[in-house]
């Protein structure tokens, strides 16, 4: 457990310092971000019927900010893979006697970390910029969105895995945000069948409780159920195609291959 | 001796992309590393070197055979074998380079579950066991080969584990640094208690730096000695007769048949003889068209030339040289 926190501090503390020393790229990138919620907060004051601004907002906001983080965390694992193979240095990472899956988890945890205060920041700077506040509980959505990550986590490692065995999935890493786009915006009233698809479930909930200001008490022991069950299954079943695809690689001598 | 590793009988093939062919890159290699040598991993291109050296950081998994590293198999125990390995498999490719020198060890201690605080004292001494304590601050991509190279070299140290293998340690280094190089290999072994692997076509490291060498060449292991056993083993069969009338056809022919590891030039024939009796077949030869030999010589060989030898020889010294 002590070298798992040290493996995860080392690389925390690594993408942190790549963050600074790409200095123009994360001013770039936060500016982004800034600007898209910003742009989002006043901009759907004139977009669909003035009756349910509020409800507009809420609902683009936060299906925006999942879908982002959905996004990061399940690209960083993709990509890692891949910089990883062309750099040189992915071999040098299998030879942790931790395994290359913590090294993925300690990379998911650091990004999960950085990206989380940024877009929290960003997120207050923008609804400070423009006077338009989101109104939640933290305390409900807060454990929601944590084990919701789990099941996204889950899904960063299959495609870690497809990563280690065909090194060229950057179009596939690129068609996943308009997946998850429509994972993430469709709500499970329209298409109830997507409670088996991974982090839908979570999704919804957060929704309930941001727009519709569902309390712990709204939902029923079937919902906790499902949200729970369904990020165990997509944890347990990525990091178990990871391993597979792990091993598949070794055997081919696919690893040091780009 | 202690074993630290034992390879035994390693098989790895691998199928064609196009034709689907099975072809063995690794076709029972067997071969033992012992505690504090410096071991050469040798062979020309495709021979079977880097299946071999992947297999034994368990980065490959084996058709066939086993690698046992102080009796953890690094197979089916990988990750408890890993614990007492450490590689540079791609030279200065192996680091970030947009980390500064310190940054790369502390993240690689990191990422083997060492704290930071707990490995700054070996860093310490790493940086100035390899002379880079003045450009702990710099970006690694701001530096030379050399140094880039023996960062690497160094964060493959900062772990406790008893066996380092380099592969091509000394690739596209100038002279000098080279040399410090090879210097500093010895001075690993001697100081940090370490048993190297090195994989290499750096002929000079191979005769200043490794106890032992193990050739390989299609696959299979063709030479497994001492490095000065070798050179006297090819020594003593080395001879160069300078002749007085050229040969004919038929003695070409025979002495190509009789002796794998021929070179007839003009008026001399440089040979490697395969057993005592040889000499006499030769001499046979020659005396049958009253050939006029001049002067029999024992040639002077370098490793290069007992490597190119073994090599060219292939499979008929794979039993004797193997068994010596």
């Amino acid at each position: 457990m002590k070298q798992l926190w040290h493996l995860i501090n080392a690389n925390l503390r690594k993408e942190y310092i790549e963050l600074k020393r790409y200095f123009p790229n994360t001013i770039t990138m936060i500016l982004q971000f800034y600007f898209i919620f910003l742009a989002m907060l006043l901009g759907i004051h004139v977009i669909g019927d003035p009756q349910q601004v509020e409800t507009n907002v809420q609902y683009v906001i936060v299906n925006y900010v999942i879908w982002f983080f959905m996004l990061t965390i399940l690209q960083s694992l993709g990509f890692v893979i891949l910089f990883e193979a062309q750099r040189g240095t992915l071999e040098q990472l299998f030879m942790t006697p931790l395994g290359m899956w913590r090294v993925l988890f300690g990379r998911i945890i650091s990004n999960l970390l950085i990206f989380g205060i940024l877009v929290t920041v960003l997120l207050v700077l923008s609804m400070l910029t423009a006077g338009e506040w989101l109104v939640f509980r933290i305390d409900v959505v807060l454990p929601v969105f944590l084990i919701t990550t789990i099941g996204v986590i889950g899904v960063g490692y299959m495609l870690s895995g497809l990563a280690i065995i065909f090194k060229q999935i950057q179009s596939v890493l690129n068609v996943l945000q308009f997946i998850l786009m429509g994972l993430a915006f469709v709500p499970l009233s329209v298409a109830p069948y997507l409670v088996f698809a991974p982090f839908v479930k979570g999704i919804d909930m957060i929704r309930l409780v941001m727009i519709h200001s569902y309390t712990w008490n709204d939902f029923t022991a079937l919902d906790y159920s499902a949200l729970i069950l369904n990020s165990i299954f997509y944890l347990v079943f990525g990091i178990f195609i990871y391993l597979k695809s792990e091993r598949f690689a070794m055997e081919r001598g696919l690893l040091s291959q780009y | 001796m202690e074993k630290v590793i034992e390879v035994k009988n390693l098989e790895k093939s691998y199928k064609k992309k196009k034709t689907k062919e099975l072809v063995k890159a690794v076709d029972g290699v067997s071969f033992d590393v012992y505690r504090g040598e410096i071991l050469g991993l040798l062979g020309p291109n495709g021979a079977g070197k880097t299946t071999t050296i992947k297999s034994i950081c368990g980065l490959l998994k084996p058709n066939g055979g086993s690698v046992h590293i102080n009796g953890f198999d690094s197979n089916k125990q990988r990750l408890k074998a890993v614990n007492y390995i450490s590689a540079v498999l791609e030279g200065n490719r192996n680091i970030y380079w947009r980390l500064t020198v310190r940054e790369n060890m502390e993240y690689f201690a990191g990422n083997r579950g060492i704290s930071k605080k707990e490995i700054q004292g070996k860093i310490d001494e790493l940086l100035n066991f390899f002379n880079l304590k003045q450009k702990e601050d710099e970006l690694v991509s701001s530096l030379s080969r050399g140094m880039q190279q023996k960062l690497a070299i160094a964060v493959a140290l900062l772990p406790d584990t008893d066996v380092v293998l380099l592969d091509e340690p000394t690739l596209g280094l100038d002279v000098e640094t080279s040399y410090e190089v090879r210097s500093l290999l010895k001075r690993i072994v001697e100081e940090h208690g370490k048993t190297i692997i090195v994989s290499t076509h750096d002929m000079p490291v191979v005769q200043e730096v490794c106890d032992r060498t193990v050739i390989i060449n299609g696959g299979k292991v063709v030479a497994d000695e001492k490095v000065e056993d070798l050179i006297k083993l090819f020594e003593t069969r080395a001879y160069c007769f300078t002749i007085g009338d050229e040969l004919t056809n038929q003695q070409v022919t025979a002495i190509e048949n009789h002796f794998p590891i021929v070179e007839i030039n003009d008026k001399q024939i440089n040979v490697t003889l395969e057993k005592e009796d040889d000499l006499y077949i030769i001499m046979d030869i020659l005396k049958s068209e009253q050939t006029n030999i001049e002067k029999i010589d024992r040639t002077t060989v370098d490793f290069e030339q007992v490597f190119m030898q073994l090599v060219r020889g292939g499979d008929q010294h794979e039993t004797t040289v193997a068994s010596h």
